[in-house]
């Protein structure tokens, strides 16, 4: 009945989450993300790997939504990757997240974000 | 022993059947012997008394012969002379006197001539001398008034021409006496050399010499006799010896006459003895007749039988006097040695009756004896040292039973207090129920069970069943025993306690002893229950609803055969109020009186009909159970039943119409939130309600539970239950709180379609719940809100 929280700092952030995150752990995700921003100041990319999380409430799609609220309107993006079906399931009833903003798997969501790479570079 | 030996009836005994048996055979022998004896002396005395008459009837004969032959003689020279000298008439009186003078029993004598005939002219001539005392006297018998020439005495002899006696006759003219005559006839010569009859010469015999003769001769005593010239009844008779005197004394209504007349009847059928006919006399007596060869008179004897056999009973009487005497002495001697056999056998019966089981000292005779009683007091004496140190040896024997006895219930209290008791109990983890019962076939047994607190708050189970029973199998139990409570508590896995008491008791296992043992570590907090197998009945799992389960049927071999064995580690997951049985092979083997096993089958049945009950009456009822199927009959196995429910704090577990229940309290903190979210969780997996459908249940409860806290937000927090039940293909949720009326159902759905930096952050909750259940109903009851949530068993 527990959380695990692994951050992977490097470029992109990427933040691990193995076990549950409800009402009680959401807390500690939302430490860590306080920690995060605040030592990164301005993150526009944060990735979710949810492949380990087995439990997800309403609670955790709060950091969600927190995290989303706190990079997005700098031009930033969340990406949830490889959520299980049943967190898949909960993410989907509440909308979450944006269309786009859910990856199967880390290669789908680094073939995206290469492809907005290209966008940007092309745009500029 | 002795009662039975004085009622020994007199028949019985040895001394009575040895007289019985000598005397059957001597008694017929002795009278064979002495009828024999007897038969012959009578013969011979009948021979004697025969002979006796021979002799007898010769002596008279000769007695008689001596008188009468020479008188014959002397008759007979005068009628001779009469003829060839032919005297003159003058001389006949000097031949008759002759006559006389020569022969004193001649009575009397003449001549008388013949006067008839070619003698008509001869003179009747008849001088007579006879005796009268001393002197004899003339007598002519010549004269007119005699005629003698017709009187018998002449004429027989005159007719018949040749000399012979007359039959006696009682002489009434001269004596009056008894007399014979011989009358012998003489001739005179003619020219012609005819002889014609010229006269008869006769001597008269006074019969008195012939009685006299006749006394003379003793006979035997009480025998009598007669001499008697023919049967007629007038005969002449001369009596024997005393024989008149003995008549009278034999019997004196006996007649000579009678007896003779009887003699005459006998030689009439030439028998000369026999039997006196019946009739002539009370008293039996022989009878011998005999004819004289002179005279041809009669002898008879009469022989009463009583002095005839006199001498053959007198023999008897000696015979009898001695085979009686004989048979006395026999009969002493034989009852003597009869005693003599008895008597000890009797002492020594009477001395082994004595003896009882307290008191072995049969006195026998220290003397041995040659015989067989000597040899059955040999026998009786080694019997009785056999015996004594028999008996010893079972006092002995008593005794070692009665210390290895007491060494047992020892053993037995040591046993048993090796089992969890006391004070052991109070320490047990709250969340588990757990009891057992041990039911030994003998007073130590090789069963065993075990329950104590591990590290974690879990608590370690086992039980286990020695290969044999008794001593060898209570004395490897405690090995194991202890052996499980050190290593237990070192913590790790029942799969990797058993491996490491399989590896220390397989060491040295020289006994070949093995035991079957199931080892388990329930944690209470969740139920999850962790077992492992050596070679042990697969426990049953009882589940509230009422089913039963085999849930670990995996296990490896028993302990103490195969070293390094692996026990493969399983887990069951028990619900609150779920209840894992375990039990040792003596409660399935139980068998009752036709042989049937108490088997899996029942068992199972009567832990279905045992859902709901505590473990104690759980383990009581099975071993009641098992325990009457095998009424009467001796166990033959250790009977163990261990029994744990899981019974977590905070949850009620109730099975209702065989739907399972499980009200669940909730603490009014986030840690009591979180034990009640892990209870659901634990139930809903023990009940394999896993992946997205647990992710549902657990969200629902989750959401409305942050729901409720949020409401109450600064003020106190009201009461919360979580009432979950699982119909059939169902899931159905209840909560339960007495806050404020709130239906969440009403509140407007969020705003999912703006912008996440629009959105309010909330609401989500009741959205979630809705989105995921089947259906939700809310209602207000007694003061509470109630929020009645259901789901499909299958997503």
């Amino acid at each position: 009945m527990s959380l695990t929280i692994v951050t992977e700092d490097t470029g992109v952030p990427t933040i691990s989450l193995t076990g549950r995150l409800d009402t009680h752990t959401a807390p500690q995700l939302d430490a860590e993300l306080t920690r995060l921003l605040a030592e990164r100041g301005a993150v526009t990319r944060l990735v979710f790997d949810l492949g380990q999380l087995e439990y997800l409430s309403s609670a955790g799609i709060r950091c969600f939504v927190r995290s989303r609220k706190a990079i997005e309107p700098h031009g930033g993006k969340v990406a949830l990757v490889n959520p299980q079906p049943p967190v898949r399931k909960v993410l989907e009833i509440v909308k979450a997240m944006p269309p786009g903003g859910i990856f199967s798997s880390i290669a789908e969501l680094d073939a995206y974000l290469d492809d907005m790479q290209r966008k940007v570079r092309e745009g500029e | 022993m002795s009662r039975r030996l004085a009622s020994l009836r007199m028949f019985q005994s040895v001394r009575a059947r040895l007289l019985f048996w000598i005397l059957a055979v001597a008694l017929p022998i002795y009278a064979t012997g002495m009828w024999l004896s007897y038969h012959t002396a009578e013969q011979g005395l009948e021979a004697d008394a025969i002979r006796r008459a021979d002799q007898l009837a010769e002596r008279l004969a000769s007695d008689l012969d001596a008188v009468i032959r020479p008188i014959e003689g002397g008759v007979y020279t005068v009628a001779h002379q009469l003829e060839e000298v032919d005297p003159p008439r003058s001389e006949y009186l000097q031949r008759i006197r002759g006559i006389l003078n020569a022969w004193p029993e001649v009575y009397g004598s003449t001549i008388a001539v013949e006067t008839g005939g070619r003698n008509r002219q001869v003179r009747p001539f008849a001088p007579y001398l006879f005796r009268r005392g001393s002197q004899i006297e003339f007598s002519n018998l010549a004269r007119e008034s005699y005629a003698y020439s017709s009187l018998p005495w002449y004429r027989s002899a005159a007719d018949g021409l040749k000399p012979l006696w007359s039959a006696p006759y009682y002489d009434l003219g001269g004596g009056q006496v008894w007399m014979i005559t011989y009358s012998v006839p003489f001739f005179r010569r003619l020219e012609n050399r005819t002889r014609i009859l010229a006269g008869v010469v006769t001597a008269d015999l006074d019969l008195d010499w012939v009685r006299r003769t006749a006394a003379r001769v003793a006979l035997d005593p009480g025998g009598m006799g007669w001499l008697a010239a023919g049967t007629a009844d007038d005969a002449f008779v001369a009596p024997i010896g005393d024989t008149q005197q003995y008549l009278v004394r034999f019997d004196p209504a006996l007649r000579d006459t009678t007896i003779r007349h009887a003699a005459a009847a006998m030689q009439q059928q030439n028998r000369s003895f026999a039997a006196l006919p019946d009739g002539l006399s009370a008293r039996p007596a022989y009878l011998a007749v005999r004819e004289l060869r002179t005279l041809g008179w009669q002898l008879t004897l009469l022989m009463p039988e009583a002095e005839l056999l006199a001498g053959a009973r007198r023999q008897l009487n000696r015979q009898l006097l001695l085979g009686t005497t004989g048979l006395l002495l026999l009969v002493i001697a034989v009852s003597l040695v009869a005693a003599g056999v008895a008597r000890p056998i009797r002492r020594l019966a009477e001395a082994v009756g004595e003896v009882s089981e307290s008191d072995l000292q049969i006195r026998l005779p220290e003397r041995t004896r040659g015989d067989e009683v000597g040899v059955l007091t040999e026998a009786l004496r080694r019997l009785r040292d056999s015996l004594q140190q028999h008996v010893q040896m079972r006092a002995q024997s008593i005794a070692a039973e009665h210390r290895l006895e007491h060494e047992l219930q020892i053993s037995a209290q040591i046993q048993q207090s090796m089992l969890p008791h006391g004070e052991a109990l109070r320490v047990m983890p709250r969340g588990v129920e757990v009891c057992a019962a041990l039911l030994p076939a003998q007073q130590v047994g090789g069963d065993l069970y075990d329950y104590f607190p591990v590290q974690g708050g879990a608590l370690l189970f086992t039980i286990g069943d020695v290969s044999d029973k008794g001593i060898p199998a209570a004395l490897f139990m405690a090995r194991l025993s202890a052996l499980l409570r050190v290593l237990g508590a070192q913590g790790g896995g029942p799969d990797r306690l058993l491996a490491e008491v399989n590896s220390r008791l397989v060491e040295g296992n020289d006994a070949c002893m093995f035991v079957t043992a199931g080892c388990g570590i329930i944690d209470p907090a969740t139920g999850t229950v962790r077992y492992a197998s050596a070679g042990h009945e697969p426990p049953l799992l009882l589940q509230l609803e009422g089913t039963v389960r085999s849930p670990a049927p995996d296990g490896g071999a028993a302990i103490g055969i195969n070293a390094g064995e692996i026990y493969p580690l399983q887990e069951v997951l028990l619900a609150p109020g779920d209840l894992l049985l375990l039990y040792t092979d003596g409660v399935t083997d139980a068998e009752d009186r036709a042989g049937a096993r108490f088997g899996l089958d029942r068992l199972a049945t009567l832990l279905r009909d045992s859902a709901g009950l505590h473990p104690a009456a759980v383990v009581e009822r099975v071993v009641q159970t098992a325990a009457s199927h095998a009424e009467g009959f001796h166990a033959t196995d250790d009977l163990t039943v261990l029994a744990l429910r899981h019974v977590p704090e905070g949850v009620t577990a109730v099975s209702i119409a065989g739907v399972p229940r499980w009200y669940i309290n909730i603490g009014d903190d986030a840690v009591g939130m979180q034990v009640a979210q892990r209870r659901l969780r634990s139930i809903l997996v023990a009940r394999g309600i896993v992946g997205g459908r647990l992710h549902d249940v657990e969200l629902i409860a989750e959401e409305w539970l942050t729901n409720v806290l949020r409401a109450a937000a600064g003020r106190s927090l009201p009461r919360l239950s979580l009432e979950l039940a699982l119909p059939e293909a169902g899931i159905e949720l209840v909560f339960r709180d007495d806050g404020e009326a709130f239906d969440p159902l009403v509140a407007e759905p969020p705003e999912l379609e703006l912008p996440v930096d629009e959105r309010p952050v909330g609401g989500l909750g009741i959205h979630l719940i809705r989105q995921t259940a089947r259906s939700c109903e809310y209602e207000r009851l007694d003061g509470c809100n109630l929020l009645r949530v259901q789901l499909d068993r299958i997503e």
